[in-house]
């Protein structure tokens, strides 16, 4: 395990790197706060309302089977590292759960879940 | 590599408390999704780096970005949610409660025993030499984490496994029942039926 | 244990400071490759054939001044940013150069990979909705639920690679092209990754969300100076990582083409560069060439084309390897 701790190392390092570049301009440049420079933009106009408005159900849907579709990937992980291990009936048994899981997208597809409306 | 357990383990009890103290729903998730970040970091300080990726991918990489995007679009006036909290405190005291006897049971170990052997049952002690074991330490202790977990759960145990598939498919056929109406279906493209349509017959002359 | 950390630090430093220098050329490379395919010039006026021109850009970005906008979210604001590149850097951990030559040799160094371009998102979204603008916040919805779609795709594929390479560690994954390099059995996988890398990156033709014409370049509208800089180099570093990713899982890494040892004297780390230079230069070039996909378009490609096809090469390529027990 001692891998990660290069992965670890390597993420404060970068963060130093990217805080450093982020904190470079607000030292070098001169700053001159206006409030039309600093309002929301919105083709020269000022904001209509506020930000969120609508909430649109398509963004839902698509978390959600991006969630499945994820647990299908982590599930076939291990399933494909040790296919020579398990033989027949490890395949046979993935393939069943291939198989339920086409199901309920053959079911999306045909609802209209999947096209972006 | 204790230095590396204190913070970890410090920084997701913070995290977690700052989970439910935080104004903000959306700064919620986040700190929701730095206790998970620092949960990973727990698990491959245990040598377990298979799980630690599948929480960054599963639980941060998916589950945390559902709730971002449900959080985000909903317009949650914070100053509802400040004015009853202390409301909760009575009935969220007595869960806590609850959930602290439970753990409390669980590590005291006497009382839920790993194995239930009736020895007073013959019938099952005159079978007893017909009973095939897996001796676990020859198949296990050679191989990674990932690949003792492959060679298990696809065969010794594949019930839970399609269990889990099970799982999936009702939550994706839940998905679609709770959010479909008659109102999303509207005039869609037919992609196949316009590439594959036929020129000559597209234009004729009319008079 | 303190010799350990430093041969880590002189390690990540050798990786980091030669990947912003290319960075910075590569974005000079993209101007002038799109120009020649335009029949014109690139920038030729700072350097010789514009050799200054990312400083030059570089230092504009510094002095610019960094406007902070009056209704965000200042932290989340700042941060968005910082996770972005953070990600696009700490994903260089586990690619490996040579035989040996990698920063952190993960056993799942597969799955590592994936992780991080699951977390990819992050940025996007939390830059978009903390600028507090409909137009940020929109396209940032949108650019982050199309690189979610192309996820599945590109985990799927990823399988498919690691059932012919039997592990995850990708030293291995080179090391199992060495009799053949996996774009010959697996071109249309190939493609199918490549197609999912443009469309993870947020590169054309699948870069509505963030083009220059539509939603006024989308998520990162607000920001200004530095923020915009790391963001934009974040996008690069994150494209140069997907092209290292096509060449280690399907060109064979730092293999030479044949296997004869005469190739062998050119060094791997050679082989390496030159074909990560080829798949940048086919990102540049697909820029150039394609239009722009509508986004209906772009998620009905994710979900109705590329999932059930990478899933299909998934259930093809583990059942002919195991019929025939080929499998390693």
């Amino acid at each position: 395990m001692y891998e990660y701790l290069g992965i670890l190392i390597y993420f404060f390092i970068a963060l130093a790197l990217s805080l450093l570049l982020l904190g470079l301009p607000f030292v070098v440049s001169t700053r001159k706060a206006d409030p039309e420079k600093i309002s929301a933009y919105e083709c020269g106009f000022d904001p209509f309302d506020d930000a969120r408005g609508r909430f649109d159900i398509q963004f839902y849907l698509v978390a959600i089977l991006f969630i499945i579709f994820d647990l299908e990937v982590a599930f076939l992980f291990p399933w494909a590292l040790t296919l020579n291990k398990i033989g027949f009936f490890g395949f046979w048994s993935m393939m069943l759960f291939l198989l339920i899981l086409t199901i309920g997208f053959v079911y999306e597809w045909r609802k209209g879940a999947l096209d972006w409306s | 590599m204790d230095f590396l357990f204190y913070i970890f383990s410090s920084l997701t009890l913070v995290s977690g408390a700052l989970v439910i103290q935080a104004r903000n729903p959306v700064h919620s998730v986040l700190f929701l999704i730095l206790v998970f970040f620092n949960a990973a970091g727990l698990l491959v300080l245990l040598g377990l780096d298979f799980f630690a990726l599948l929480f960054l991918v599963v639980y941060v990489g998916a589950i945390a970005v559902l709730f971002l995007f449900v959080v985000m679009m909903l317009n949650i006036r914070i100053s509802e949610i400040s004015e009853k909290r202390l409301r909760y405190l009575p009935v969220g005291g007595v869960l806590a409660v609850l959930f602290l006897f439970e753990i409390c049971i669980l590590i005291d170990n006497d009382l839920i025993p790993l194995l239930s052997y009736n020895i007073e049952n013959t019938e099952l002690l005159a079978n007893y030499n017909q009973l095939s074991f897996i001796d676990w330490r020859m198949f296990l202790s050679t191989s990674h984490t990932i690949d003792a977990l492959g060679s298990l759960l696809y065969t010794y145990y594949f019930y839970f496994f399609l269990v889990a598939s099970l799982i999936l498919l009702v939550a994706m056929i839940g998905a679609i029942v709770l959010t479909m109406q008659k109102g999303i279906r509207i005039k869609r493209q037919q992609v196949f039926l316009q590439n594959t349509r036929d020129f000559a017959k597209t234009i004729r002359k009319v008079a | 244990m303190n010799i350990l950390i430093f041969s880590i630090v002189l390690k990540i430093l050798a990786l980091t400071v030669p990947l912003i220098l290319s960075i910075a050329f590569l974005v000079l490379a993209e101007r002038k490759v799109l120009a020649s395919m335009q029949r014109r010039k690139g920038p030729n006026v700072v350097g010789i054939y514009g050799i200054f021109q990312p400083i030059a850009d570089g230092l504009k970005l510094i002095v610019k001044e960094p406007v902070l906008p009056s209704s965000a979210n200042l932290v989340i604001f700042l941060f968005a940013p910082v996770l972005t590149f953070l990600l696009s850097q700490v994903a260089w951990a586990s690619i490996p150069f040579g035989e040996g030559i990698v920063l952190a040799d993960i056993h799942v160094g597969l799955l590592y990979v994936f992780a991080i371009s699951s977390l990819g998102v992050y940025g996007i979204i939390t830059a978009g909705w903390s600028s507090n603008s409909k137009y940020a916040f929109l396209g940032s919805c949108r650019s982050a639920a199309q690189m979610v779609s192309y996820e599945v795709s590109i985990g799927l594929i990823l399988i498919t690679v690691c059932i012919c390479a039997g592990s995850l560690n990708l030293t291995e994954v080179v090391l199992a092209q060495t009799q053949i390099w996996y774009c010959i059995p697996l071109f249309p996988l190939l493609v199918m990754f490549f197609i999912s890398c443009l469309a993870e990156t947020n590169r054309a033709p699948f870069d509505l969300p963030e083009a220059e014409a539509e939603l006024v370049a989308g998520y990162n509208v607000e920001y200004s100076a530095m923020g915009f800089a790391l963001f934009f180099l974040g996008e690069y570093a994150n494209m140069i990582v997907m092209s290292s990713l096509c060449c280690i899982f399907f060109l064979g890494g730092w293999l030479p083409p044949f296997d004869f040892a005469i190739f062998y004297w050119i060094p791997g780390i050679f082989w390496f560069s030159l074909k990560v230079v080829f798949f940048l230069f086919a990102f540049i070039w697909v820029r150039a060439a394609f239009p722009r996909y509508r986004y209906d378009q772009l998620m009905r490609l994710g979900w109705k084309v590329l999932l059930p096809l990478s899933l299909a090469w998934v259930i093809y390529v583990a059942g002919v390897l195991l019929c025939f027990d080929w499998l390693a």
